[in-house]
């Protein structure tokens, strides 16, 4: 199976990868995908305890990434079971339009945003660190759709990194205990809340991922002592 | 450091010593932070002795000492550095005993802040010698059969001299109250005496009480060294089958030691905590007894104590502080002027207490009392329920107490309560008044509750339309299944998702079965005693009374476990438990034992409440 994806991933890379040559900074986004996982080489099969992670989590204006733009981005590095604090981040964006009510939400209003950064400053100090590292969302399927159109619009390719997601590794633990997930039961805090981590404030995209990246490493010492990576990995 | 990490900057800076230095610096603190995540059970030892300061920010740890001595117990915000813990004393570690989200301090920058703050560092260097005292205060030594009998011993020594007769010799032993006796010359031990080798070589020889002490005293006894362990002391006494051994140090007798006081010192184990209990002189060293018996829970059900024997215990507890008090009370009131009882209701009557129980008491008086009588009485239970409230039995909210004029009665009175009851059984009146049939005596003349409870059981039994009030309120509380049997949870306030254990189950079981018990005129309380009492009467099959008293058991095993783990992480204990947490066999049990719930409502039904709808 994890073949299967891995081939369909490459694939996929493949296409796009005579465009990314192309591209001005494509070599950024080149450079993550041959440090990625890759079952032909043995460096891969590690312990989570060995890979480096870079945990991040997107504030936008809107779920949908068709209409919505993202307003903020923040992230963490997890080495070796640590989070070190000073390698968090957090970044704003120049926005297009108004951020209009969603600023109730994430607190971040249009004038902050104005002095906010370019896409293109943001992504590239991202795939430098990413470069090596697993990406970790909490609920990627929304913050990579917005990572792929910002990849899109900046190198006319989807960023097709392996990813993983805090949020299937809770569902596929609940739903070995129990029946169907209740709505709510999968929220960032709540989740938290069952590994007896501390209540944090929620809706500031460096906060977030830092929740998310403490989260993580709690699901990963309840597995057990030793996680293969490719236990919670996910390709596509 | 992002201005976003605001949250983590103010826990920091809240945290001690942190809270001494300045913003700025906790600023630069926190890029210097990493965070971890450890499981419960997870321990820092030599290995990790660099690991820099580490600050709990969720979660609980234990430090101990190399003899595994509680030092201290670490929650939210306390931190320990364990390189400089070992430097004063080495083998200390670190174990989680909740799963803990730290944040570490690396060494160089927590020893860089040490040596520019004095106020940081100060904090750090005077922590052990702290943290000792505090242990000693929270806490004995894990395990008491460690210790040096010194701490035990009794060094209040009563002596003779050799030629004393051994009549006087009686009298000094019985004026003081004690069961030995040394027989000393010029500050020399040359023998000892107990209440035993009184009686057996002086009285039961007919001998001649006025000869001296020195014929029938034990010359040269055995004697121990100070600072023997309890575990030793015991173990030499009980091979030799000795009971008072003199102490001696340096060949002076500095103390003596019985094998009473080596049993007393077991203080976690339930048997000497009663004794413990009767040794109290007030309600203040009451409460301070009482204080440890949340741990003392914990450490039982740990330890794999059921539930119905630990509820056995623990009202056996609460009964001898009860008793204590009453004791106390007569110290101080004089004694009692007509015979009574002190009556336990619920609970406490049923033998079934758990921790959190309050009061349900009342007097029993004999009828001999005189109006003039009726102070002492009043005074009496306002001191014992005053005192049960300061050790943590709160005063019943719907004022079930002794104080209460009305359950201050003599035996004629109480009588005519009944019969009132019975007269009016409306619904209401009688889930008031259920509770007083689970009645037992605690303290004073049984007969008095034994005529009381027989004129009860008398009237219950003839009286269907009493029983059927009851059965309608045993009806009114539904098992908390819904159809598909999915738990039906609380949906809002302060327990939404959670099942309320004691009333949607045990309260019910136990309701169920006090019918039946009073429609059979049975006079056993104990829930589980009245199901077997029931199947020795005929009045319940063997497979029907097994099926609750498992379905009880059950119930009442899950209460026990999740108090534990309510006094664990320091919560109050609760009655609700969430479902969703319970694991997939034993939230089955749980929905049979429902279920077995709902057919015994459906028995009371039919039984008692035919053709009443």
């Amino acid at each position: 199976m994890l073949w299967l994806q891995f081939f369909w991933l490459r694939g996929q890379q493949f296409f796009y990868q005579r465009r990314l040559e192309q591209s001005r900074h494509g070599n950024l986004l080149l450079d993550c995908w041959h440090k990625s996982f890759n079952p032909f080489n043995k460096n891969s099969f590690i312990d989570c305890n060995d890979a480096e992670f870079l945990v991040a989590d997107l504030e936008m204006s809107s779920l949908d990434a068709n209409e919505g733009e993202i307003l903020s981005i923040g992230w963490v590095i997890i080495k070796q079971g640590k989070i070190e604090l000073s390698s968090g981040e957090h970044h704003l964006f120049k926005t297009k339009k108004s951020v209009g009510q969603s600023a109730t939400i994430h607190n971040l209003r249009d004038c902050e945003l104005d002095q906010g950064r370019n896409m293109m400053f943001v992504v590239e100090r991202f795939l430098q660190l990413a470069a090596g590292k697993v990406l970790v969302f909490h609920h990627s399927p929304l913050d990579m759709a917005y990572l792929n159109k910002a990849s899109q619009e900046l190198f006319s390719s989807p960023m097709l990194l392996p990813i993983v997601d805090t949020m299937e590794i809770e569902k596929k633990r609940l739903l070995r205990t129990q029946d169907h997930i209740k709505p709510g039961e999968l929220r960032l805090a709540e989740c938290r809340s069952r590994y007896n981590l501390p209540a944090y404030p929620a809706h500031n995209a460096l906060m977030d991922s830092l929740s998310a990246a403490e989260l993580l490493l709690a699901q990963l010492d309840h597995k057990g002592k030793k996680v293969p990576l490719t236990d919670v990995l996910q390709l596509f | 450091m992002s201005p976003e990490l605001l949250a983590i900057h103010d826990f920091i800076s809240e945290c001690l010593p942190f809270d001494q230095l300045p913003n700025d610096v906790i600023t630069q603190v926190l890029s210097d932070i990493e965070v971890s995540y450890h499981s419960k059970g997870n321990q820092f030892g030599q290995q990790d002795l660099e690991g820099g300061l580490r600050i709990v920010r969720s979660g609980a740890a234990e430090l101990r000492s190399s003899d595994d001595l509680l030092l201290d117990r670490l929650s939210e915000g306390d931190s320990f550095n364990l390189m400089g813990l070992n430097d004063e004393q080495p083998g200390i570690t670190a174990t989680l005993i909740e799963d803990a989200l730290l944040y570490t301090l690396p060494e160089i920058p927590y020893q860089k802040l040490r040596s520019e703050y004095r106020a940081f560092d100060r904090f750090f260097s005077s922590q052990r010698s702290r943290r000792l005292r505090r242990a000693a205060r929270y806490e004995p030594a894990p395990n008491d059969m460690m210790r040096p009998i010194s701490d035990l011993m009794s060094t209040e020594l009563l002596s003779v001299e050799p030629l004393t007769s051994i009549q006087k010799t009686a009298m000094l032993m019985s004026s003081s109250r004690f069961s030995s006796i040394l027989v000393m010359e010029n500050q020399q031990l040359l023998g000892i005496v107990t209440d035993r080798d009184i009686r057996s070589r002086a009285v039961a020889e007919g001998m001649d009480l006025q000869q001296p002490i020195n014929t029938i005293m034990t010359t040269d006894p055995l004697t121990l060294a100070p600072d023997l362990s309890m575990f030793d002391a015991t173990l030499f006494m009980t091979q030799r089958s000795i009971h008072h051994i003199p102490i001696m140090d340096n060949g002076k007798v500095v103390g003596i030691i019985t094998a009473s006081d080596l049993m007393l010192a077991r203080k976690d184990d339930p048997v000497f905590l009663v004794q413990h209990i009767g040794r109290q002189t007030s309600t203040l060293e009451l409460k301070n007894v009482v204080a440890s018996m949340p741990d003392l829970l914990v450490q039982w059900v740990k330890s794999g104590v059921r539930s119905n024997q630990l509820s056995h215990v623990l009202t056996a507890l609460s009964d001898a502080i009860t008793v204590r008090l009453i004791e106390l009370a007569i110290e101080k009131l004089g004694p009692a002027p007509v015979p009574f009882a002190w009556l336990g209701f619920g609970s406490q009557g049923r033998k079934e207490q758990l921790l959190g129980a309050d009061q349900d008491n009342a007097l029993l008086i004999s009828d001999d009392l005189k109006p003039e009588h009726q102070a002492w009485f009043a005074d009496l239970a306002k001191f014992v329920c005053d005192g049960l409230n300061t050790c943590g039995y709160v005063y019943c909210p719907g004022n079930i107490m002794a104080t209460n004029d009305d359950l201050r009665l003599p035996l004629k009175e109480w009588l005519k309560t009944v019969e009132r009851w019975m007269r009016t059984p409306t619904e209401r009146a009688v889930m008031e008044v259920s509770i007083f049939f689970d009645i037992r005596t605690i303290y004073g003349d049984k007969t008095l509750t034994n005529t009381l409870q027989t004129q009860m059981l008398k009237h219950t039994q003839s009286n269907s339309i009493f029983l059927a009030a009851l059965a309608e309120n045993v009806l009114s509380v539904h098992p908390p299944m819904g159809i598909f049997r999915r738990f039906v949870v609380e949906q809002n306030g302060e327990h939404a998702h959670e099942l309320n254990l004691k009333k949607r189950g045990v309260i019910p079981i136990i309701d169920i079965v006090r019918i039946h018990a009073l429609a059979n005129g049975l006079f056993e309380v104990n829930t589980i005693d009245r199901l077997r009492a029931l199947v020795d009467c005929k009045a319940m099959t063997i497979v029907d009374s097994r099926n609750i008293q498992d379905a009880l058991q059950l119930l009442m095993q899950l209460r026990l476990n999740h108090q534990a783990q309510d006094i664990v992480q320091g919560k109050a204990p609760s009655n609700y438990i969430n479902p969703a947490s319970l694991s997939k066999i034993v939230s089955k049990q749980l929905k049979d034992t429902f279920g077995i719930v709902k057919d015994a409502q459906q028995g009371i039904k039919t039984k008692y409440r035919q053709g009443l709808g």
